[in-house]
């Protein structure tokens, strides 16, 4: 199959916020795998039908060693979902915890045709990419552990910011990282000793430094190195009642931060998992109004939803404390990881039940989140794949949030006590095709900073979904059933000017792409974080510093994004 | 009622997966749809009658007025009667792994022996097979917490290791003996063996493990009383203890 072929999309109702196109009717040219203003070729007929830029998911967990030990751990899960191989694909299997196969078609044939993985360590980072090549069709790219490293906090310590961010530099690089990822700061280094931080305050053991001087100085170096996406932020005390005060806390110590690119400070991973108040699960409740409100108020932060659904799921994430506490909690089995001087993670199949008040309050905080914050452009529609619900799921969250009926609905089957402890019954909004244009393609795109996805502008990716609906005539408030199947498999997913999927059949499954993020830094900055990574290798590491590094031979897909300090400054 | 007889056409070096071999499946079908079924052998898809001689009545009729019969040697041959509600299965001969699994009603009637998984998951029904039984009777599959919830499984002959691993319901009983870590992890169901067996109960936390041979029993199990079961003395042990178990283990006194 040539990407590079011509081909015109007919008469689509298209949906582009980016460019300022809500709805109108008009046709779209592929030429050379992206949009153009004129192509000739293959026509593709949509008259009447939603057209939309293919999907971004910006936070899921698809690659790497927290995912294969997922499926290690949950032979049980691999049952599920199994499809034997065809002229095209190669089999699939998993729900929650897919093979790599099945990821790559599942995207796609939901019209998604690029997803991140929200969080590798650099120790671990070249099983990612072995996994992230073997996933086929979409686009990539991996988020880079850097909240509990040994080296960071030093720098951090002591206070020297220019080799802090060489620091960073040099840890993309080493994992052919995208951007950087933290996660309950501190944590991972209290975990090695069986404890844990309490607050963005509590000083992290055997370092001389508190969760927020950590967060504080990876947002500045994130800055000063111009990357493309922001600090990408796991809270503190995730998952535990209360914890909303822990986000506002953080929140605003990032608030003065001036960000080097047209984009946020902090990207906030799955802000569901710490809108929570109460001080035990006996009295926990939503904290999304005081959540939604505070967002509507500042402008540095965006969130993605981390949406939780009824049903199966496997938590995994380098707070290993919280993992612990799940695994506690419900007696299931665990997988507890140690990453040197890295990090800590952890596994735990998880049931989210209707009739628990609990997950049902859960539930209603991700929806609240989403309706409550005004602005789309500040809120990514995610399920935090696998943590809350798998992707494929994505379909009921989006009607979800386009119907008030649905939800009256899904709520008359829940705990009685919901409306108590939610204001999700309370709320009206239902949002629009441009809505859910901007929370699944736009404003990924944009929070990452990527300037080629989320929208169909000359030049952008080839990459656009195609739905057997029709927007000037469904009524997605009430026809939302109608709504979510068309969603489930688009009628075309296009991805670089190919068709890749037809109604739910995969018709080609190129290899995706790469991105990392290649940041310059001073020589001098760089020569004097090797003196102590060398020590720390020479003394600490199980592998020699010179084995470290991802090779290029683990990306034969690779697109490099450059940043640093050489790297012009946009002008606002 | 209906009846439909399936015959392998040749020995099978490459085993079949058939879990369209059930009453649930064959009941709203004509003849020649049933012969389209499709079955893999290995990773090559065929149709039923591709590999079996099918023949019976044409009419379709409810799952719980057919029986279908399985003629000659089917032990190559898996997953037979899976997820089936109601009807009946008889195999003249032995049958391959995974029979009966997650079975929710109707009987599955073996007059040989049974492989591996014998009605792993089953929530109801009958299984009965007149021969031995292989590992994993009624147990949860790799991973699973739960294995089977309810129903009945009855084995003339003798099991293999780990029968009723993970058992959540339901009863199974075995004539002869039963191989290693009987009813391990038993969460509340009932279990016989009217041979004997090795190591039964580990880890269970719930239900009930009868032995009326030898078992040699865990450490971790504590000697309460003796009961006299149908004028059989058993002594009755409580455990399994390394999970805090409330289960129940009786095992008989200077049988065999
Ligand atoms: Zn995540």
């Amino acid at each position: 199959m040539g990407g590079l072929k011509e081909m015109i999309i007919k008469g689509g109702i298209v949906y582009d916020p980016a460019n300022g196109i809500y709805g109108e009717e008009m046709d779209l040219f592929i030429d050379q795998g992206r949009m153009a203003l004129q192509a000739k070729g293959e026509e593709i007929d949509a008259r009447g039908l939603l057209v939309m830029p293919g999907g971004v998911d910006a936070h899921s967990h698809i690659a790497g060693k927290k995912v294969n030990t997922g499926r290690i751990m949950r032979p049980d899960d691999a049952r599920q979902g199994t499809e034997p191989r065809s002229a095209v694909c190669r089999p699939s299997t998993g729900y929650t915890v897919p093979n790599c196969y099945a990821m790559g078609y599942r995207y796609a044939r939901m019209g998604y045709t690029t997803a991140f993985e929200a969080a590798t360590p650099i120790l671990e980072a070249r099983h990612t990419h072995e996994e992230l090549e073997e996933i086929p069709i979409i686009d990539k790219g991996a988020l880079t552990l850097f909240g509990s490293n040994w080296q960071v906090k030093e720098c951090v310590r002591d206070k020297d910011l220019a080799k802090l961010a060489a620091n960073v530099a040099w840890g993309l690089c080493a994992a052919r990282g995208y951007g950087v990822k933290i996660v309950n700061p501190g944590g991972g280094e209290a975990w090695g000793f069986g404890a844990n931080v309490k607050g963005v305050n509590d000083p992290v053991p055997n370092f001389d430094v508190t969760p927020a001087e950590i967060i504080t100085g990876l947002a500045q170096a994130n800055e000063m190195l111009n990357l493309p996406h922001s600090i990408h932020l796991h809270f503190n005390n995730l998952g535990k009642p209360g914890n909303y005060t822990t986000a506002i806390e953080t929140l605003d110590l990032l608030k003065d931060i001036k960000p080097s690119r047209m984009r946020q400070v902090v990207h906030v991973a799955h802000m569901q998992f710490s809108a929570y108040g109460g001080t035990s699960w006996r009295d926990f409740e939503s904290k999304a109004p005081v959540i939604a409100d505070y967002f509507n108020c500042h402008n540095h932060a965006t969130m993605d939803m981390g949406q939780l659904l009824f049903g199966s799921a496997t938590t995994m994430t380098a707070d290993a404390p919280l993992e612990y506490g799940n695994a506690r909690l419900t007696h299931n089995k665990w997988s507890n990881h140690d990453i040197e001087l890295e990090e800590s993670s952890g596994v735990v199949p998880m049931t989210y039940f209707r009739k628990m008040l609990v997950n049902a309050v859960q539930w209603a905080i991700g929806l609240e989140l989403a309706l409550l914050v005004n602005d789309p452009w500040k809120v990514l529609m995610t399920t935090d794949h696998p943590n809350g619900s798998p992707f494929v799921n994505y379909p009921e969250v989006v009607t979800l949030l386009m119907s008030k009926p649905k939800r009256d609905l899904e709520m008359a089957t829940l705990h009685e006590q919901l409306p108590k402890r939610t204001t999700l019954a309370g709320l009206e909004r239902e949002l629009d095709w441009t809505d859910i244009a901007i929370m699944t393609r736009a404003a990924p795109a944009r929070v990452l900073g990527l300037a080629d996805k989320g929208h169909l502008g000359p030049g952008a990716d080839g990459d656009v979904s195609i739905y057997n609906l029709r927007p000037d005539e469904v009524d997605t408030s009430l026809d939302h059933a109608l709504v979510k199947k068309a969603l489930a498999n688009a009628m075309y997913t296009i991805k670089g000017g190919v068709v890749v999927s037809k109604e739910g059949r995969i018709l080609a499954a190129p290899p995706g792409r790469t991105f990392w993020v290649d940041a310059t830094v001073p020589q001098a900055d760089a020569d004097r974080l090797m003196i102590d990574l060398e020590e720390k290798f020479a003394k600490y590491y199980s592998i020699q510093i010179a084995n470290y590094a991802v090779q290029d031979a683990y990306l034969p897909h690779a697109n490099v994004i450059r940043a640093g300090l050489s790297v012009p400054q946009e002008v606002a | 009622m209906r009846s439909i007889t399936i015959t392998p056409q040749k020995a099978f070096c490459i085993s079949v997966e058939a879990e369209n071999i059930s009453p649930d499946k064959f009941a709203p079908l004509t003849l020649s749809q049933i012969k389209s079924l499709v079955v893999w052998q290995g990773n090559r898809q065929k149709t039923l009658s591709e590999l079996f001689v099918v023949e019976g009545d044409d009419a379709p009729a409810k799952a719980e007025e057919l029986t279908i019969r399985l003629i000659g040697d089917f032990s190559q041959v898996k997953r037979i009667g899976e997820g089936m509600t109601a009807g009946v299965v008889l195999a003249e001969e032995s049958v391959g792994m995974h029979a009966g699994n997650n079975m929710l009603g109707g009987l599955l009637s073996i007059s040989g022996s049974a492989d591996d998984w014998l009605a792993r998951e089953m929530r109801g029904g009958k299984v009965l097979v007149m021969g031995n039984a292989g590992n994993y009777v009624g147990s949860g599959y790799r991973g699973e917490k739960c294995g089977m919830r309810g129903g009945e499984i009855e084995v003339r002959g003798s099991a293999g290791a780990f029968l009723g691993e993970h058992l959540c319901g339901g009863s199974i009983r075995i004539a002869g003996d039963a191989g290693d870590f009987a009813g391990a992890a038993n969460q509340g169901g009932t279990i016989f063996i009217g041979g004997s067996t090795y190591l039964p109960g580990a880890e269970m936390s719930k239900g009930t493990i009868t032995v009326k041979g030898e078992a040699k029993v865990l450490p971790s199990f504590q000697k309460t009383e003796i009961v006299q079961i149908d004028g059989l003395a058993f002594q009755k042990y409580a455990g399994d203890l390394v999970d805090n178990g409330k289960g129940e283990l009786l095992v008989g006194v200077g049988s065999s």
